[in-house]
């Protein structure tokens, strides 16, 4: 039966493994190119709302909050694993945002990733003027990313999704 | 009494207020939070709230969610700072170590047949090297080597995907693939790690082996650091077997969502540490019909099994095709060093960047290169090559016939055609003689192999393990490696010389 919120373990050997060679599919988000191209790419994705015909600048910055918000779930926290293999599969079930700086909370990484979103939301908020519609539906879509981001889901699955298939991995 | 508070509450508020109006820029947020509220208390307390949370997160300190890391006190560290005590970088030695260290034999010179002991000065029959052809003293291939040697110098010069591919490398590549019916072969520089470069080349977390519990050290590494799920089975039992394939199948079907895992089966052809031969043909029936990969640990048949010396898959007349990865032994057999994994060209070519003995030694010397093609050679041509496996088999025969006619000392673990003879006691011989531990048997064996060495003059050895780290660590034995070259003669005076050894150190202790 699906439990609510179930832990991803993994054991000893696996950290270890984890530590014996840099990650090179995590350790580029400490670069501060990438911080950089974060912010690059939202303004993009603004730029590229408001230039289709028929957005009205409101609607432009909702769908740049909602699509940032949903693209940057799907990269940290809805994918697992690497895309090589060089650790015996050490990272097998672990999403990127797990990956970060090898599970320490609380880096300068992961601050600035949670204060994006945040201040994201504070700006369509404000350039939306307060209207209730856009702000629930800007509201929630970074309540699930901030949510996806603290330190108290690290490792948690919930509803069992991307969770350990027993009796294949014991 | 509610006056005092109120009107506390009110100075509070007051002093607050002029503090913030004192701060540059507030009446200008004071006038946006007045614009933003629209009448809609609750979203502004929700933005509030997102910004103070952005706030506190900003400003906590880091820390690691990790269990097993221990935060020890600055007294702590200096309490254990000041009782450490440095550990002697030789420990002393056991009794037991120092009798192996003290009873090991070096030979003075060069291997072969009938070496010299630098103890004695003496020439003993050579028993215990894996020269089962007997090509360390092949002429013709000795000549080859010093040719190669003139031509290519030395060594290779680096990892064989980082200049150290030579043609002799991929000659004897292209030979081994020929001679044993696969389509390409790749080498590895040491024999050991090829097996476990090549298990953990195919195999990762979430993977199932399924392995002989009789496999050597290596095989055993190989399938740890692999990191994959193993299930053992009982040694070359194939009812056994088929119950752990049955259960693991039983298991994975009650799962609802089931990756894709890769599924093998490990196992020797000829095993190091028992000298019996796995049933291939019951192997093969049974990965077909579990849907298995097979790889075939081949170190001690390839070059010695079959007929023309193709090893197992000659012997059980498979077609090699069938067995997904064949690992065999230059180094045993054909006198040459390393190892090989053969196969079809995609788990060949997948080896060459993810072998990490590959990728990451040197490759083998030229000169040992062309020993072992040269070896396959001769093996290849019918007159010297099926000459030298019948030796090889006659003398097997010849020293097994001898050995298995004291069933009361000696039991003999290989099966009949074996080249590797694994002598050990009778379990019941042993208690009733009063010997209970390991290190007592091994005692009792090294007496044996000493008074051979100065009585008879054979050298042969005891098989030695790594003791804490074999998960099955097989009893203790004399192994035996029958060599082509030896006189029909000698072999047999030397069977009956370790017959009488055995026999007379089991009698005297009752």
């Amino acid at each position: 039966m699906t439990k609510l919120a179930s832990v991803y373990k993994t054991d000893y050997v696996q950290s270890l493994d984890q530590h014996s060679q840099t990650n090179l599919n995590s350790s580029w988000v400490n670069a501060k190119g990438a911080w950089m191209t974060n912010i690059i790419l939202i303004f993009f994705l603004k730029v590229m709302f408001g230039i289709i015909p028929g957005i009205t600048p409101e609607l432009s910055w909702t769908l740049t909050t909602l699509t940032y918000n949903i693209g940057s779930y799907i990269m940290f926290h809805a994918v697992t694993g690497v895309p090589f293999e060089f650790t015996q599969g050490a990272y097998d079930g672990i999403t990127l945002w797990e990956q970060i700086d090898g599970g320490v909370q609380f880096t300068a990484t992961r601050k600035y990733l949670t204060t994006v979103p945040i201040v994201l939301f504070l700006l369509s908020t404000h350039y939306t003027h307060y209207a209730p519609f856009a702000f629930f539906v800007n509201l929630v879509a970074t309540v699930i990313n901030l949510i996806a981001k603290l330190p108290a889901m690290h490792q948690v699955r919930l509803f069992d999704i991307n969770q350990k298939v027993e009796g294949s991995n014991e | 009494m509610d006056n005092p508070i109120l009107a506390a509450v009110n100075q509070t508020l007051q002093a607050s207020s002029r503090v913030i109006e004192a701060i540059p820029g507030s009446d200008i947020v004071i006038n946006y939070i007045k614009n933003s509220y629209q009448n809609d208390p609750f979203r502004v307390v929700l933005e509030l709230g997102l910004a103070v949370f952005a706030v506190k997160y900003m400003l906590s300190k880091k820390y690691r969610i990790d269990p097993s890391h221990i935060k020890l006190t600055e007294k702590e560290i200096d309490e254990l700072v000041a009782e450490w005590q440095p550990e002697p970088l030789v420990q002393p030695l056991s009794d037991i170590q120092r009798m192996e260290l003290e009873k090991t034999q070096v030979i003075a010179g060069h291997q072969g047949p009938r070496p010299k002991m630098l103890s004695s000065g003496k020439n003993l029959l050579n028993l215990a090297s894996t020269n089962y052809l007997g090509y360390i003293n092949n002429e013709d291939i000795k000549e080859k080597a010093i040719e190669t040697l003139h031509n290519y110098g030395l060594g290779s010069c680096g990892p064989p995907g980082f200049y150290g591919t030579l043609d002799v490398h991929i000659n004897l590549e292209k030979d081994i693939a020929r001679f044993l019916g696969t389509e390409k072969a790749i080498i590895y520089s040491q024999n050991f790690s090829t097996i476990s470069s090549v298990i953990a080349a195919f195999l990762k977390r979430g993977d199932i082996i399924v392995a002989d519990d009789g496999c050597n050290f290596a095989i055993q590494k190989g399938t740890q650091i692999s990191r994959s799920n193993i299930k053992w089975f009982k040694h070359n039992d194939m009812a056994d077997l088929e119950r752990v394939l049955e259960s693991i199948k039983k298991e994975s079907s009650t799962s609802k969502k089931r990756p894709l895992t890769r599924r093998f089966i490990v196992t020797e052809g000829l095993f190091q540490n028992f000298g019996d031969i796995a049933p291939l043909d019951k192997i093969m029936e049974l990965k077909e019909k579990y849907k298995y990969r097979v790889i075939l640990d081949e170190c001690n048949s390839f070059g010695i099994l079959g007929k023309n010396g193709r090893g197992l898959t000659e012997v059980f007349n498979i077609s090699p095709k069938r067995v997904d990865m064949i690992i065999g032994s230059m180094a045993t057999a054909l006198s040459g060093t390393g190892g090989f994994c053969a196969g079809s060209k995609e788990v060949v070519e997948h080896q060459r960047l993810s072998g990490q003995a590959f990728v990451f030694s040197a490759s083998m010397p030229a000169m040992l290169a062309v020993c072992a093609s040269e070896a396959i050679k001769i093996l290849e041509t019918p007159e010297k090559g099926n000459k030298l496996l019948k030796d090889m088999v006659d003398n097997a025969a010849t020293f097994r016939n001898v050995v298995v006619s004291a069933p009361q000392a000696i039991e003999v673990s290989s099966d009949v055609g074996s080249p590797i003879l694994h002598l050990r006691f009778p379990k019941n011989a042993l208690s009733a003689a009063g010997i209970t531990t390991r290190d007592e048997e091994k005692y009792l064996l090294q007496e044996i192999v000493d008074e051979v060495a100065v009585k008879d003059g054979l050298l042969i050895t005891r098989a030695k393990y790594v003791e804490n780290q074999e998960l099955f660590l097989p009893r203790p034995s004399i192994r035996i490696s029958i060599s082509a070259t030896h006189a029909r003669k000698d072999v047999e005076k030397a069977a009956q010389a370790v017959k009488a050894s055995f026999v007379k150190a089991i009698s005297k202790r009752k």
